[in-house]
This record gives structure tokens, C-alpha cells and sequence, in this order.
């Protein structure tokens, strides 16, 4: 069992590793479309009078970024669902063996909800669809987070250390990406729009709590889990395989 | 001259846009005020097509209508060959066209005390409103949309404008009652459109009642579905309960 769900998620990489080079393959070579002439804005320039003063767009996106942020947004958002999920079946069982671990799941909680609240935020400013697999999720994540609940500390523990490595890692290509934006325009004399600097800083503070919820979980015995290998590997996996799946549905 | 040179404008291969038997197929992608849409059509068969679409209350969504667009605006009529699908093209402009119109001829104050679903009755009518001055080709123009080929991208455009229609009342969902809330509007705007070319009474009375009726039965369905995920999770809660009443360490 555990070798075909492994299997597949070794497919998956590769296909994240082919797909993440033909992406920035696109990124670099990407030219506005041919028929993407600037029609909007000619339409927007009628509509002001000559007086008024008029906002000009500091950069424009090409179609291959806004397919890039649209997918990334809509992952992330997918991510942060699940991890709320998982914390909050996983509390009950082990705050009821553990008490003194209340505050650290709750903080972790609170993390966690607030950067879900971040991400619908931005799903619903920036018009992008949730994940067709919602539900699917839904489910997944409460019957992993409800499991390693179950099976004691030391595996939730595990489970939020191979969580949070990808997503850590997750996180971390997609600040790469945006700060490869960033360097481009600059270099070009131009200035990324607000959002997406915000955006940017975002990210970066949502990674680094998303870390500091692995060094937490490194504290509290992940290390010691039983069967510690097989149960990370098949939750990395796994993450792996949703990660793609919500890029793409 | 100008021919070949509109034929060089012909849309290529775009990533956000699939092309479905010849016919652009657009999806939303990353949307900002910082960054506008590129525009739907390109600039020559624009300027066509707008010009056919005031022929169409004379001569229908027909050939004759975008010839006519095309010599208006002084290109040869064997422009017309920018429009593969001629009728349908003429129509899917109609459609694109009046769902970006939407956002300018229906505007809600911020501090506007209407519900969520009174929001969504007003755009609907509003667009089914924009429908009136060709309502006596919509028939065919519905017919046109229904052939095989055609199916894909008039569904596409209805999504669209159940999407457009859903920004604009302010829904800020993003779980997955973003699906269900788009499929039901779109169901209602369907039928509705339909009730709307048979309508005879003063000011389509009848079809904003009949959108009326559509929307409060898509309120009770969209009810019955957030009602199942309750369920549910009920049923979750109650077999774990169940479970500990006999003992078991969960």
C-alpha cells in the first residue's frame, strides 16, 4: 500500500520537477499575447476626461505570471484549509494525553487560521477559483490530522514536521519565483505593483511561521515517532500529490 | 491591404485562451485593478463587430450582418473571413460585450443595504435587459448557441457571466459553494433568458418574476447542500460518540 501511494508520489515530483522547468521556461520567454493588444486600456483612456488624473499600471503581467499567481494563490489557500484541518482534529487526542501541549497547538492553530484567512482574502480580491478537490481535502486532512492524533504526540508531531517541510519548501519556491519578478523589473527601471509587494512579504511571513511550527515539532519528539519513516514519507508524499492536484483543479 | 493585414491580427495560439474548434474559449486568470483584462477581442475584428451589432435589431445574428458591419467600417467584405463561424461569432461579441457592460450599468453604493441575493436578481435582470432591442432574434441566436460545436463556448461565456455576476454582488466565498452558487446561477440565467423571448408583457414584468421565483428556488437548493455537509459531519461527531459509550480510547 504504502508502496504505491510513495510510487506515485515519485511520478508526481518528476511531473512538479518537468512542470516547474517548463514554467520558468515560459516566465523567461514569456511576450504579451499577440491578439492581448492593449484594447482595455484604450477604452479606460476614453472614459477619463483629458483633465483627470490617470492611474498608470506600473507593470503589466504577463499571461503566463497570472496563470503562475492564480495557481500558486490557489494552492496556498488549499494548503492553509488543510492545515487548519489537521490541527484541529488533532488537538482533542492529544491536548486530552498531553495537556501542557494546550498552548502550543492552539498558537499554532491561530498561525495557521490566520494565513487561511489571508489566502480567502486574496482568492476573492483577485478573483481566483477555489480547488474543485475543497471537499476532498476537507476530508483528507481531518482524517490525517484526526489519525496521528490518535496514534500519540510523538506521531502528530511527525506529521506536522513532514507537513510543514513541504510547505516550507512550497512556500519557499514561490518567494523565489516573486523575487525573480521583482529583480527583472527592477533591472528594467520599473516597480512591482502594491499588492504584489505585499504579497511578497506575505509569503515570506507566512514560510517562516510555517518553519518555526517544524522546529517546534522537531522539539516535541517528532523524531521519535513509530514508525517514523514510512508515516513521514507517505505524508510528504501525499502533500506533494495535493500540491500538484490543486495547481491543477 | 487592410484584408491581409486584419488576417496577420488573427488571434494565435494565447495561453489563457483554448481554442475550441476554432472558437477563443477565455478562463479568468489572476485578476488586479493594478493589471487590466486584456481585451476580449482583437482590435480589427472589434471594430467589426461592433459595427455589425447595430445590424442585428434589422438583420438578425446573421452573415448578412457582420458583411454589413465589415463594409460599414470600410474593410473588403472578404474580411468576413476573420469570422469562421460568422452568426455565432456575432453573438459570442454580444455576449462578452454586455457582460463587461454589466459592471457600469448596475453599480451598488457601499453602504447599500441589499441582500446578497436582491444584488444578484437586479444584475441578472439588468443583463436579460440588454437583450431587449434583439430579443426577437434571441430565439435563433439561442438555437445558434445550442449546435454541437457552439456548445462549448456558450457555456464557457455562461459561467463567465455567472462568475462577473457573482463579483459584482460582492460574494466573497471561496469554499467550494463557489461551484454550486456559480452552476445555480447559471441554471436560472439559462432558463430565465429562454422565458425572456416568449415574454409579451410591458417591461418583461414577467420574466423579472420569473428570475424572481428561479432565484428564491436556488436559495432553497443551495440551503439543502450546506445542509448535507452539516449532516455529516453530525453523523461524524455522533459515531465517535458512540464510539467512546462502547469503550473505545478515541
Amino acid at each position: 500500500m504504502s508502496a504505491t501511494v510513495v510510487s506515485r508520489g515519485i511520478v508526481s515530483r518528476q511531473a512538479i520537477a518537468r512542470n516547474g522547468s517548463t514554467l520558468s521556461y515560459v516566465l523567461r520567454g514569456a511576450k504579451p499575447c499577440r491578439n492581448h493588444t492593449r484594447l482595455a486600456s484604450t477604452q479606460a483612456a476614453e472614459d477619463h476626461t483629458p483633465g483627470e488624473p490617470q492611474t498608470k499600471p506600473m507593470t503589466t503581467l504577463t499571461e503566463a505570471q497570472r496563470r503562475f499567481l492564480d495557481s500558486a494563490l490557489r494552492v496556498n489557500q488549499a494548503g492553509e484549509l488543510a492545515a487548519t484541518l489537521i490541527y484541529t482534529a488533532q488537538t482533542p487526542p492529544v491536548v486530552k494525553a498531553h495537556p501542557h501541549l494546550q498552548p502550543l497547538m492552539k498558537h499554532m492553530y491561530d498561525q495557521e487560521a490566520g494565513h487561511f484567512k489571508t489566502f480567502n482574502e486574496l482568492l476573492a480580491k483577485h478573483r481566483i477559483r477555489p480547488t474543485a478537490m475543497y471537499p476532498v481535502w476537507q476530508a483528507a486532512a481531518t482524517l490525517l490530522g484526526w489519525t496521528t492524533g490518535m496514534m500519540g504526540k510523538e506521531a502528530a508531531m511527525a506529521c506536522t514536521e513532514a507537513v510543514e517541510t513541504e510547505i516550507g519548501n512550497h512556500y519557499n519556491s514561490q518567494v523565489r519565483e516573486l523575487f525573480k519578478w521583482m529583480t527583472e523589473l527592477k533591472e528594467r527601471g520599473e516597480e512591482l505593483d502594491p499588492e504584489l509587494a505585499v504579497l511578497i512579504e506575505d509569503v515570506k511571513r507566512i514560510r517562516d511561521e510555517e518553519l518555526e511550527h517544524l522546529d517546534h515539532a522537531v522539539e516535541h519528539d517528532a523524531k521519535q515517532a513509530q514508525p517514523y519513516e514510512p508515516l513521514t514519507k507517505v505524508i510528504q508524499y501525499g502533500c506533494k500529490a495535493a500540491i500538484w492536484t490543486s495547481e491543477r483543479v | 491591404m487592410s484584408l491581409s493585414l486584419s488576417l496577420r491580427a488573427l488571434p494565435r495560439s494565447s495561453s489563457a485562451c483554448s481554442h475550441i474548434a476554432s472558437v477563443q474559449v477565455c478562463r479568468r486568470t489572476y485578476y488586479s485593478i493594478h493589471h487590466p483584462d486584456p481585451p476580449p477581442f482583437p482590435p480589427v475584428q472589434a471594430t467589426i463587430l461592433a459595427s455589425a451589432i447595430q445590424h442585428v435589431p434589422r438583420l438578425g445574428f446573421t452573415q448578412a450582418a457582420v458583411t454589413a458591419g465589415a463594409q460599414s467600417t470600410g474593410y473588403l467584405e472578404a474580411s468576413t473571413l476573420l469570422f469562421p463561424r460568422g452568426p455565432f461569432d456575432l453573438i459570442r461579441y454580444h455576449l462578452v460585450t454586455e457582460r463587461l457592460a454589466l459592471k457600469d450599468r448596475v453599480q451598488f453604493p457601499a453602504d447599500s443595504k441589499l441582500g446578497l441575493t436582491e444584488k444578484v436578481k437586479k444584475l441578472v435582470v439588468a443583463r436579460l435587459i440588454a437583450n431587449k432591442d434583439i430579443i426577437g432574434h434571441w430565439q435563433g441566436a439561442l438555437g445558434h448557441m445550442s449546435l454541437l460545436e457552439n456548445i462549448p463556448a456558450s457555456l464557457a461565456e455562461l459561467g463567465n457571466l455567472a462568475d462577473e455576476i457573482w463579483y459584482l454582488a460582492g460574494d466573497k466565498s471561496v469554499d467550494f459553494s463557489w461551484y454550486t452558487k456559480r452552476a445555480q446561477l447559471s441554471a436560472v440565467y439559462a432558463s430565465s433568458e429562454t422565458f425572456m423571448t416568449t415574454d409579451q408583457s410591458p417591461g418583461f414584468r414577467d420574466t423579472e418574476e420569473f428570475v424572481e421565483r428561479r432565484l428564491g428556488d436556488a436559495k432553497t437548493v443551495g440551503g439543502a447542500a450546506g445542509g448535507f455537509t452539516d449532516y455529516v459531519g453530525w453523523w461524524a461527531g455522533n459515531g465517535l460518540g458512540l464510539a467512546r459509550a462502547w469503550g473505545m480510547k478515541v
